[in-house]
Parts: structure tokens; sequence; C-alpha cells
């Protein structure tokens, strides 16, 4: 175990605050005459470094002037650590370990406790740090120091609290769009590192279901542990009696399970330019960003007096342009791009109205181009440098800020005296070294663009700046759960779609022989607009004739008991094994069908869910072979989606297929959807028409015949 | 402690000077007795606590004007003033201040005139699109496009009408519109389209009167547009922030609220001069340069930003409207867009002579700094300030006779709010307000949460907090809930309302008031720590209160709640009577 004590240090930071303003050449203005006296010293406060034996880095700095204490920890754990199909597990582990509270002590009796003191303890997981905060008056600091201890150590995650997560996590779901801005800022992150990214992606209903109480305690085990840990303590208690309580409070926790892995590469990928298009608003807000560089590049210091001259202050470039010249923006800014841990994501940023997205942008791109192309003017350097330098006091007005900077240079691997050196650099910068950071670093032409907003406002449609995607937002629904069939749940779905049958010509449907029906089906395929007609004919109980138009020429399809086969401009094929059956499940999986065969299927209510506004209940219908569909039926019956496994008539690959019925209309006396919406995977394909439907017509048994 | 070791860190290239840092301490219980005020001839009231562990201070600038001194047709103008605050003094922000003065008089003319041109032009365009609405499709369409033109200038567009008014046309008589786009001229005859003569004539009078209103519309708006071109030229963009930011400022940034509009940032201590220089003159002689830019542009899509386009934000504001009939909380801080749009620099300039004035303005100063060199630099930099005179608002918000109730169809997910009137900060129940709002919404054993988070599941978040949406005046208590997925604004408010009820119906417990007691000692503690804070709370007490010292009794006058208390103030603000609600039912049509 090793201490470190600072024996109420006073680094005289002075020598590097003296360089005062070099306001250069211009006339003396008023407040050019104030003088300015030197700066008093800045006092480093006494503080301690403990490494205690069970690994916990522990930064210590007594304050009597309030009797609190507050302790904050920072954990070596995140969001980057958890299985992609389980995205959620890292936030909703953070949340529960305080809010179902300890193998000693329940959640609810944690919260009695907490608030009858007045005391604040919370812990969170982000995406690549976790961490827990005590704050309490110095006399309660034992129990708030048990508390946290038994927290982070014996976290009990019950199962209503995990249920209490999840609800929380759904919600926020299903709230994300609601805000231009929070979109924005999702949707750039995924942009400029790729949607799966793990510093990119966000939960969806799925991932959320799939987390289970094994996961979250798996995964504490696996990450959380006093060698990944640093704790800093600032307060009203003696030092020496503190370190002491920490070692009691956190005595025999094993260390983490899970070594380290590496933190996931960052890409630097070429722009793309990517739009959301909400049509309920009147601003928009743009992104702009690509991948930055790590604190410890060369082009560090360089390009963090660039953006001070660009775009992360008061009076930078793009506030004066964007903002107050062009009057374009509330808000227009960027941030450097670098990061101490990773590599950061070099940004610009606006909202704007509609009708300027396009003039903003542009506006943006072409000042950080002017950095990257000309040196800036010797008063913007001595404006960032003054500023920057001048402010550095700032670093060392709160213990908590020189405590915190202390363990994040120890975390990532810094030097301790990086700051002192980089206000060297700054000091020292020149205009050349300022140019040649932002031209190593900013690439405007590489800078990824997601705008949000409403695309057809706007006074240009982005195309200028590369190939526009349009990027769909809409929330993927969550798997239906099927639980096993239960006589309760069989009968309610048997007589749900009874009175859907009887609400659309109930008994004539039994002795229904057969019927022609010819359908159109609309699609935009790869950017034409095709129309397909079908023309069907079926005969109950076992044979079909389907005969597609397409713009390409005509194929049929034919269903005659067990055997079938398909004609089309190749000839003729016939279906066998597999084919077979996708060719009578089609034929028995039609609604026409199911209302005729109601009873020889199994029909399984599940829970209510709300499909287009409506409130469903969803009806798992099965036996058709090995097929099923689920049936979205509302109050008065009426069918409102048909969902069931497909294949993709483009890929061939397995997707959801969704049947939204549009309309109902009379066909030949029945009360059917007559016009249909058809998507797969929740992309719209087309919509469908009935045109013609004829009950028992006149059959040329030809048909049937090969 | 046989384990531990204790080594010296080397700290490389940092001179370590060992010197005892031990200031004595001081205690919270002291520091009442270290804080210390003064008065200006122009009553601009300072309050210093000098604290010298680190060369920084901190200040908050309260001025003692909001949103809800603001009358019809100026709403927003506090803030926009606010804005205006950081567009420098006649010193700061220019190149030439006496000729910059001349050019923004000739802006506030053309802006008059655009003014005007703009109320000319509405009745016009309304009547030429209730005519169209009259006629079918295509033509109506076709119409519209010729009236688009008119719009845009490059293309030549000319009228050839029968005179008269409107009126039968007579056989032979004809209309047409000429369209020169630059490759020849186009006309199209009014009366060939499907309509009666009449309607054509109709059309084709008033269009020409569509296009003289264009006309004169887009000549002011050209005028407007050079003047602020011509007084832009003078104007040093940003100084006054610049200034700040080239010393070592660091948060600068201001907020207006419905009660108060408030200014901040920090400074190196050795800069106390420059503050003084810089908060003196903006607030003696501050120049509204650049007011149509920042109006017409910043505030304008912040207002669009925080409002249009944010579903709470809209149905925050159309909430206010309906819970506040009478007082200024009636309308938001941000003000309605037609305000923004037309309000004036002239308004703007009445509205700070008589807000901006010493007896109405608040400074607290925390940091390295010494009371007498606060006290020489305010006098000599904020004695300028007049000292005016600013009369309270004597409108005061009737009795509520019956529930009030919103439902907003918005595509965005349900929100349930409630809202019930109560006293203002002075009122000797806010304490107990205080109280209730804790208890049924602050925290995790807060009844609410309690109830509608952990037991029910059935919301994501349930809260409670007195002072909406300001303090000053007679004002809100404030309950709103946020539905888990599939539940809706409804759902909320019967779960809300059943809380609510028992308070009223059973009171609190006694371990719920002695829970809230240690809290708000607890909070009260840490709300002393740190120099921004602390000048904000000095700030804030002094302004609601006229007295700082009120910050300490913050504790005590909590302490003095009884459980009767609680029940007796339940009971009579939870009145149906005295309820606003707003519910989000969310719509379809979701993008």
């Amino acid at each position: 175990m090793k201490t470190t004590r600072f024996f109420g240090g006073l680094l005289l930071i002075a020598c590097l605050l003296l360089s005062l303003a070099s306001t250069a050449a211009l006339a003396k203005k008023p407040w050019d005459k104030i003088k300015t006296p030197e700066l008093n010293e800045v006092k480093m406060p006494a503080y301690e470094r403990v490494e205690l034996a069970n690994g916990m880095i522990v930064y210590l700095a007594e304050d009597h002037e309030l009797p609190m204490v507050d302790l904050s920890a920072t954990i070596d754990v995140g969001a980057i650590y958890e299985d992609p199909a389980k995205v959620g597990l890292a936030n909703m582990t953070g949340t529960v370990m305080r809010s179902g509270g300890t193998v000693n002590r329940s959640g609810d009796d944690l919260d009695e406790l907490v608030e009858a003191r007045g005391l604040a303890v919370e812990t969170f997981i982000g995406q690549n740090n976790g961490g827990a905060f005590l704050s309490a008056m110095s006399e309660d600091t034992d129990l708030g120091l048990e508390l946290l201890a038994d927290i982070l150590m014996n976290p009990a995650f019950p199962e209503d609290k995990i249920k209490l997560a999840k609800e929380q996590q759904k919600a926020g779901i299903s709230r994300r769009n609601d805000q231009p801005m929070t979109i924005a800022q999702r949707e750039a992150m995924k942009a400029v590192y790729g949607a799966d990214h793990p510093f990119a992606r966000h939960p969806e209903y799925d991932t959320i279901a799939a987390v289970t109480r094994d996961d979250m305690l798996a995964f504490h085990a696996d990450w959380f542990g006093p060698d990944r840990m640093y704790l800093v303590v600032i307060g009203d208690f003696d030092s020496a009696a503190m370190i002491d309580k920490i070692e009691q409070a956190f005595a025999g926790w094993a260390p983490a399970r899970m070594d380290l892995p590496p933190d996931p590469e960052i890409y630097d990928l070429p722009r793309t330019v990517n739009v959301v298009d909400k049509d309920d608003i009147t601003q928009s807000t743009v992104v702009l960003g690509h991948k930055g560089i790590r604190a410890d590049s060369e082009h560090y210091a360089g390009v963090m007096v660039g953006n001070r001259i660009l775009g992360g202050g008061f009076a930078t470039r793009l506030f004066n342009e964007v903002r107050s010249r062009q009057g374009l923006a509330y808000s227009v800014g960027s941030s450097s791009g670098t990061g101490f841990r990773n590599p950061g994501m070099f940004m610009a940023f606006t909202m704007t109205k509609s009708e300027s997205s396009e003039k903003a942008t542009d506006a943006i791109l072409a000042e950080i181009q002017k950095m990257i192309e000309e040196e800036v003017t010797d008063d913007e350097l001595a404006y960032a440098t003054d500023g920057i330098l001048n402010s550095e006091v700032f670093n060392f007005d709160t213990k908590r800020e020189i405590l915190d900077r202390m363990v994040m240079y120890e975390r990532y691997g810094y030097p301790v005296d990086f700051l002192q050196k980089y206000q060297e650099q700054v000091k020292n910068m020149t205009k050349a070294e300022v140019l040649a950071a932002t031209k190593a670093v900013w690439k405007p032409d590489n800078m990824t663009i997601l705008a949000v907003g409403n695309y057809a406002d706007w006074d240009g449609d982005f195309s200028k700046f590369g190939p526009v995607t349009m990027v769909d937002i809409t929330i993927p629904e969550p798997a239906l759960d099927i639980p096993d069939a239960t006589p309760a749940s069989l009968e309610q779905g048997k007589a749900a779609l009874v009175a859907a049958r009887d609400a659309s010509g109930g008994s004539k449907f039994a002795s229904l022989g057969s019927y022609f029906e010819s359908a159109t089906l609309e699609a935009t395929i790869q950017g034409m607009d095709l129309t397909f007609t079908t023309e069907k004919t079926v005969v109950f109980p076992d044979r079909s004739y389907t005969l597609v138009k397409t713009p390409f020429g005509n194929q049929t399809m034919v269903l005659a008991g067990d055997k079938a086969w398909a004609t089309g401009p190749m000839g003729v094929r016939d279906l066998e094994g597999d084919d077979l059956t996708s060719a009578q499940e089609d034929m028995a999986k039609d609604l026409v069908s199911v209302f005729r065969d109601l009873d020889d299927l199994q029909c399984q209510a599940l829970d209510v869910r709300t499909i287009e506004g409506r409130e469903c209940l969803p009806v798992h219908v099965s036996g058709f072979g090995d097929g099923y569909q689920i049936v979205f039926l509302d109050d008065a019956g009426e069918v409102v989606m048909v969902q069931q496994p497909g294949t993709s008539p483009m890929t061939g690959a397995p997707v959801t297929q969704k049947v939204f019925v549009e309309e109902y209309g009379d066909l030949g006396g029945f009360r059917m959807p007559s016009k249909m919406r058809l998507t797969y995977d929740d992309e719209l394909f087309g919509t469908i028409a009935v045109q013609e439907f004829t009950v028992d017509p006149e059959i040329d048994g030809a048909l049937f015949e090969k | 402690m046989p384990n531990r070791l204790r080594i010296p860190m080397l700290l490389t290239a940092l001179v370590v000077v060992l010197a005892a840092v031990g200031a004595p301490a001081q205690t919270y219980l002291d520091l009442e007795d270290q804080i210390q005020e003064f008065t200006l001839d122009n009553g601009v009231h300072f309050i210093v606590l000098e604290k010298h562990d680190v060369p920084v201070f901190s200040f908050r600038t309260y001025v003692n004007v909001g949103s809800a001194e603001e009358v019809r047709g100026i709403t927003g103008l506090s803030h926009i003033l606010e804005h205006m605050a950081f567009k420098g003094t006649s010193e700061i922000g220019t190149d030439n201040y006496k000729a910059e003065l001349k050019l923004m008089e000739a802006e506030d003319v053309a802006f008059d005139a655009l003014k005007a041109a703009r109320r000319a032009s509405v009745p016009v365009l309304q009547k030429y699109d209730k005519l169209l609405n009259d006629i079918p499709e295509p033509d109506q369409d076709q119409y519209r496009t010729i009236e688009g033109f008119l719009k845009d200038q490059p293309i030549d567009v000319s009228l050839d009408v029968p005179s008269g008014g409107p009126r039968e046309m007579t056989e032979g008589e004809t209309a047409a519109v000429r369209i020169n786009h630059g490759m020849g001229t186009e006309t199209e005859a009014l009366d060939e389209f499907q309509v009666g003569r009449e309607e054509a004539l109709a059309i084709a009078y008033y269009l020409e009167a569509v296009k003289d209103a264009r006309e004169e519309l887009m000549n002011r708006e050209n005028d407007f547009e050079a003047a602020k071109d011509a007084a832009r030229e003078l104007v040093v963009t940003n100084e006054f922030g610049k200034i700040i930011e080239n010393n070592g400022g660091v948060g600068l940034n201001a907020s207006t609220s419905s009660d108060v509009t408030r200014y901040h940032y920090s400074f190196p201590s050795n800069r106390l001069e420059l503050w003084a220089y810089l908060e003196g003159s903006r607030m003696a002689d501050p120049v509204l340069r650049e007011f149509y830019t920042e109006k017409d542009g910043p505030v304008t899509e912040e207002r669009r930003m925080r409002t249009d386009n944010n579903p709470i934000g809209r149905m925050i504001e159309q909430f206010q409207n309906l819970m506040f009939m009478a007082n200024g909380y009636h309308h938001s801080t941000i003000g309605y867009m037609s305000d923004i749009e037309t309000i004036s620099r002239t308004d703007c300039q009445a509205y700070y002579d008589e807000f901006y004035v010493g007896s109405n303005m608040v400074v607290a100063v925390v940091g390295d700094v010494k009371l007498d060199d606060v006290k020489k630099y305010a006098k000599k930099y904020f004695s300028d300030i007049p000292r005016g005179q600013t009369l309270p608002v004597e409108t005061i918000e009737p009795e509520q006779l019956g529930e009030k109730r919103f439902i907003m169809q918005d595509p965005s997910q349900p929100i349930f709010i409630a809202g019930y009137h109560i006293g203002n900060i002075r009122h000797p129940d806010f304490p107990v307000y205080q109280v209730i709002a804790d208890v049924l919404g602050q925290g995790r054993t807060s009844r609410l949460h309690k109830k509608l988070v952990k037991e029910d599941k059935v919301a994501v978040q349930a809260m409670c907090f007195p002072g909406f949406p300001g303090q000053k005046y007679d004002t809100g208590l404030l309950v709103f809930a946020v539905p888990v997925k599939d539940k809706t604004g409804y759902d909320m408010e019967t779960a809300v309302l059943a809380e609510i009820d028992s308070i009223v119906a059973d009171g609190i417990t006694a371990e719920e008031l002695a829970a809230v007691k240690q809290r708000t000692r607890a909070n009260f503690v840490r709300g002393l720590s740190g120099h921004g804070g602390m000048a904000e709370q000095l700030a804030f007490y002094q302004t609601y209160f006229g007295n700082w010292r009120n910050l300490f009794d913050e504790v005590t006058v909590i302490e003095d709640v009884t459980l009767e208390d609680v029940q007796r103030v339940a009971e009579k603000i939870f009145a149906r009577t005295n309820r606003t609600v707003a519910v989000i039912e969310t719509t379809e049509d979701e993008s």
C-alpha cells in the first residue's frame, strides 16, 4: 500500500498565470487602461493519494468550511462492455444497484434511510465509465459510507426493481423521437461512428427485454471491484480516520472477474449525408462531425486554440458569422474533437429555421474550410491564447476539479503535469502551429452531416454535400411475447376471431365453395413506381390458381391438392417440398380461408397492444403446418393488422411481413379488408387494393391442369 | 497503519513549496456574520462575501424585472433585453458611436415603415385568399401561382385589369396578367379560367391590390435590410463577450424568468475593476445595437427550439395561458411570436428605462475580493445608473371559480400536469407549500414516486414543486407525471389525484414531516458551497425578500411547520375549483 501526501503544496502555477493579456497593436480602448494587478497566488490545496491493499485508489482533501462530506467513486465499467443483444444492461445495472438495494437491506428501506437523513446516494453506469456518489452531513458520514459500500459490493438486483428499470427504459425509447435535439445527437453519433458501434448504439425494446437478473449479477461481478475504483473524498473529516473507515467499509470485496478489454476502435469514415424528415417542426438541427484525436496527440494544443477561434466560445467565428451577423441561429458552435481516453469527435452544430438549413450548413463548412486554409490573425491568436491562459486559475478553483483531474490523468495514463505542459504550449503557440494542427485534424470535406427538420421547407435538399440518405427513425416494435397457450387464452382467442368472422359475413364463410379475386399492388422498387395485378381463383378445399401480371411479364402459380407448379417467361417449374408446403400454407393463411376454416385452427389471445393508435387484441393463429400468423383485432372485431414471418421479395431473406388494413369494403357480400398496406421489417413495400371479388365464379377446370 | 507507506510523489516540472494552508476553519454558522453589504446613492444594492482561498470571484446581477412585468403587445421583451445586454455600450462594440446612433435611428424608421406595410397587407391578402377559396381546383392553384410570382423579385409581373373596382365585367372587357420571366412575356387571361366573369373581375381587382401590397412590402423590406446592413458596418461584433473571455472569464451567461433577469460569470480576482467597468456600463449605458438581427434571428430561433418544436414547451405555454388569466404569469417568458416580430427598439429602450434602474438592482459578489475595493469600483462604475422608481404590478390573479382543463392533441408521448394556485414566496404559508410539495413529489420516498413509480409502475416520473412559473407574485403548485409506455395522461390524472386526496383527507405523518425538516437542513448546507451558488442565493433572497438574511431563516421557517398546517393548507389549495389540468393526448402521426 502506498500513500503519497502533498503537504499543503503551494504550486506556483502563478508563473503560468503571469502571461497577461497581450492585446496587441490596437489603439487603447477604455478597458485597456484599467490596471490588472498581479494575481494572488494559487494555493494548491493539501490532498492525499492512497492506494489501498485491495487496489482501490483514494484521493482525499479535507475541507472544514461546511459540515459536509462528499465521496465520489469512478469505476472502470461501461456500456461498451455489454452484449450488443442486450444494450441497456449496463445502464439498468447502474440503476438497479441503487434502486434494488442490497442483500442486507431492500431498496425501499434504503430510500427511507437516505431520505430521512437528507443524504444523497446514487450510482450510474454510462458509456465507458461508472460511478457512485455520496453526499452527507458530516454527522452522517459513517452511515453514508456504510450504505455506499454495501450498494457497490452487495447489490441484490430484485426482480421487481428490474421490471421497474425496464419500464423506465421502454418509456425512454417510446419518447426518444419527441425532441429534435435528442434525435440529432443520437443519429449523429450513429452516422459518424457507425450504427452498431458501442459509442453509438442504443437500446431497443427487444434488447431491454433480453436482459435478465443473472445478466446483472454477472455484469456486476465481471466489472466491479476495488481494483477498478477511484474514490475522491472531500469535506469535513480527518484524513487518517477516513482512510481507516474506507478500508473497513470495503473490506473483503473481491476484485473484478474480467480483465479490462481494449476500448473499441473508432474509424475515420468518409462523409455521409443523412436527413431525418420530421414534418411537424419549423426548425432544423444540423450536426457535422468526424473522428477527432486524443489529448496526447502532438496537435492537441493547436486544435484547442483553433477551436476557440472557430466555435468553442462566445465570440468565435461561427458565433459571429452564423448567429450574430447572418442572424441564422440561436445556437451554433463547434467542439475541438479531442478526448482524453478515446479520440473525440470533431463536431459543429447549429439550430436554424427550416428555410436556412442549407445556408447555415454551408456557412459552417466555409468557416471550417477557412480554418484549414489560412492562418488565423494575430488578434485571434492572442484572443484565444489569452483566454485559455487567463482562465487557467479556474482549473484550480474547487478541490473537486483538482482531484477529479488527477483521477483522470491516472486512469488514462497522462502525466500529472499534463496541464502545465499544455499551458506552456498554448503560451508559445504560433499561427503556423494552429494551421498545422487544424489542417492535420479537421477535414471539412469528410464531415458526416446529420440534419433533422421539416425537409420540404428547406432551402436546399443537401445533395450538394453528397448523396442524401433519408434516415428512418421509426421505433422498432418489440417482438411479440408468445407465452404457452392456456385454455383461457385459447378460448379468448377463438371467441375474438369468431366475433371478427361474424362481423365480416358470419356463417356465409362456411358454405363458401370458391371465389375469384383480382387486386393491384403498387410498389416503389429501386426508385421505380410499379404496379402488379394478381388474379386469383380459389376452389376449396385445396386448389388455387394465381396469375401475377408484372411489367416484366406474367407468372402463374397453381396449387392442385398435393401438387403445385409455377410458370413464367422461363418455363414451368414444379414446386415440391418446402415450396409446396409454403404454397399450401399461403392458401390456408388467407383471411378468407382463416374465417372459413376457423374451427380447425388454434387461436391464442396475447397481451393487448396498441397498433395504429387503436387498442388491439393480438391473436396467434396456428394450424397451417408449422406456420402461424398474428391477427390484430380491435374492439369492433375489425382486423387492424396481420403479421407473419415472410421472405423479402427483393433479397429472399427472412423478414417480418405486416399487412395493415386501411379500408374495409363490400367484397361479394362479405365485409372484408379492401385496401391494405404491406410492410417488410417495418419498411413500406406497397399498397394493395382489391379490384374485384366474385363468390362461386364459373371455374375453368383447365386452370388446374399442367 | 502498519501497511501504509507515505512517500512524496515527485511533481516533475513543478515547484512544490511546502507551506501551511490551514487557514482557520470558518463554519457555516459564522458565515452570516461575514456577509457585508452597502447601497449606492442610486439604490443599487451590493452584497459582498470575501473568500480568499482561490484568486477568483463570482457575481450575480439581479434585475428585478421578468416577463411578469410585461403587458400585452410586448411579451418576450424582458428576454430580448437580456440578449441586448451583451451587445455593448457606447464604448464597447462600436467603431463610431455617434455615427452609429444616426444609423440606428434610420433603422428604426425603416422598421416602423415595414411594420405599417405588413399591417396594411394583411386584409388584402386575406381577402384574396378568401376569393380563391371559393373557386375550384385547378384554377385556384393557377391564381395562387400568379400570386406567388408577386413575392419573387426577379419576375416582372404586371396586370391589365378594368378599372372601377369589383363589379360585373361587361361584354368585351378582359382582365389579364403579364408575366415577364426574362425569356419573354406570357399573358394569362384571368377570365379564361372556369369562373364566372364577376369572380374573375373581383380576383383581378384584388390581384392588383395584392401586387401593390407585395411591392410595398418588398420595398420596405429592402429598405429595412439596407438600414440594418448600414448600421452593422460600425459594429464590432461581440466585443463585450470577447473582452470577458479574453480576460479569463468563465461561465458567461444570463437568464430571464417570469420574475427576474440574471447576469453572471466568474473572473480571476485581479479583474475586479475591469468587471465593475463592464457590468456597470452595460447596466448604465447599454446600446441596443443589432436589435432587429438579434430579435428576428437568435431570439426567434430560441422560441422555436424551446416552445414551438418542443412538445412540453408547447404544452406549458398554453397551460400557463389557461391557469393564469389575469396576472403576469399568464404568458411565457419567451413571449408570443407575433410580439417578438413587432416589438421595436423604441419599445425596448422604454422598457429598459423603466426597469433597469438602481432601485431595481442587486449585485452579489463572492470570492477573493475586498469590500473596500468593491465599494470603490461600484461607486466609480455603477453610479451613472438612474435611481428610478418602479411601481409594482398591482393585478392580482382572481380566485378561480372552477376546474380548467386543456387537452393537447399532439404527436408526442403523453404527459400530465396539474396546477393549483398558491400564494407568493412571502406568503406565510409558503413553507407549508414546500413541505406539501416535498412529501407529495420530491425524492424517492415521496408519495407520488412510491405509489406511481415504484409500486404501480405506471409512471416513469411523478413530481411536484411550488412556484410555477415564478415566486414573486401569487403563483402555482405544479404536479406533473410522465407515464410509462402504453399508459395515458388520464391514467396519471387518476393516480395523482388519489394521492392528493389522501393528503387532504389524512394529512401527512409525523415521520414524513421530520424527514422533510432533516432534508431541508442538509440541502441548506449544500446550497452554501461554491462562489457562484452563494452569490446566487444572496442575490435571490435580497431581491425576493428585500433582505438576504432570509436565506438563513430557510431552515427555521420549515422547522415551524406543523402537521395541522399541512392539513389546513392542503385542504385549501387542493380544492377542485383551484385546479388546472393539462394532458397530452398522443395522436397517431408521429414521424
